[in-house]
């Protein structure tokens, strides 16, 4: 075996919080992948990671959804979901958008999955190191 | 070595494996060297990137002691003991497909030395560990393959 040098010295975000808003729904699979898997990633960085959906995106938590969203590179988007989850990333829902817009009842929504108002979601960007919206 | 459904196990390992976490362990004198198993590296996927704590960084066992990413699957490597990073293994860092083709080689991901060495006991070795790694193999349908760079 080689013998190995100190590593790069990328500073650690391990402990920061990041909150990402998700407002795209299963209307655009190809939009839905990447915040997942970005998601999945910075939580096993042990960064405090949460995912607000909002408008057509809690329609992706609804139980069954995400197998029926496909993915351009094959199969379809419930791995990625539950890759996320896997590693430790907080799903909150905006009740609102659950109620009016989706229509989905609490009961339909995946395990995991908080519903919160709308206020929650200005606490959470005020208390995130930073917002990501998608 | 034993192998398994394609996948390779060396005799001289001990092995963490604890949810979706199969990482292998060997003892070198008051250290460990950590590395991913042929079924994880297999499971990932080619990998792209990999994050390496730095040494000097103290871990509880099943706290990260790296990232990987291969565009399918994001996740950590789990410390399969608590301790401290010692080494990490900047070869990984700059070529990762390293973890894909030479797993239990110069794929190594850190050195660490044990705080708590009697934890080294409760990793699986031998017949063990085969049981267990064949278990999975056959739950999750892996037969292992080595990516090329």
């Amino acid at each position: 075996m080689s013998e190995a040098t100190p590593t790069s010295p990328t500073p650690d975000p391990a402990g920061k919080k990041i909150l990402m808003i998700m407002t795209t729904g299963p209307e655009d699979p190809d939009k839905t992948y990447a915040p997942f898997y970005t998601a999945a990633l910075m939580a096993a960085m042990e960064i405090d990671t949460t995912m607000y959906f909002l408008m057509h995106a809690p329609e992706l938590l609804r139980k069954g959804a995400a197998e029926k969203v496909p993915l351009k590179k094959g199969g379809n988007l419930k791995m990625f979901v539950d890759m996320a989850q896997e590693n430790g990333v907080k799903f909150v829902a905006c009740a609102e958008s659950c109620r009016d817009l989706c229509e989905i009842a609490p009961g339909e929504l995946i395990d995991g999955v908080k519903l919160v108002g709308s206020a929650t979601m200005a606490d959470l960007a005020l208390e995130a190191d930073s917002v990501l919206s998608f | 070595m034993a192998i398994l459904n394609g996948c390779e196990f060396p005799d001289d390992r001990s092995y963490y494996i604890e949810r979706t976490q199969m990482t292998w362990v060997r003892v070198e004198g008051d250290r460990v060297t950590v590395g991913l198993t042929d079924p994880a590296q297999t499971r990932a996927g080619k990998i792209l990137h990999v994050r390496l704590k730095a040494p000097g960084t103290a871990r509880e066992r099943g706290k990260p002691v790296a990232t990987v990413e291969s565009g399918k699957w994001a996740g950590p490597v789990m410390a399969p003991i608590s301790g401290t990073v010692v080494e990490a293994n900047s070869e990984v860092e700059a070529d990762p497909s390293l973890l894909n083709t030479d797993p239990y080689g110069r794929g190594w991901i850190v050195r660490m030395t044990p705080s708590a060495p009697a934890e080294l006991a409760t990793l699986l070795t031998g017949d063990a560990a085969l049981s267990r790694f064949q278990e999975i193999l056959a739950k999750d349908n892996i037969r292992c393959v080595r990516c090329q760079a």
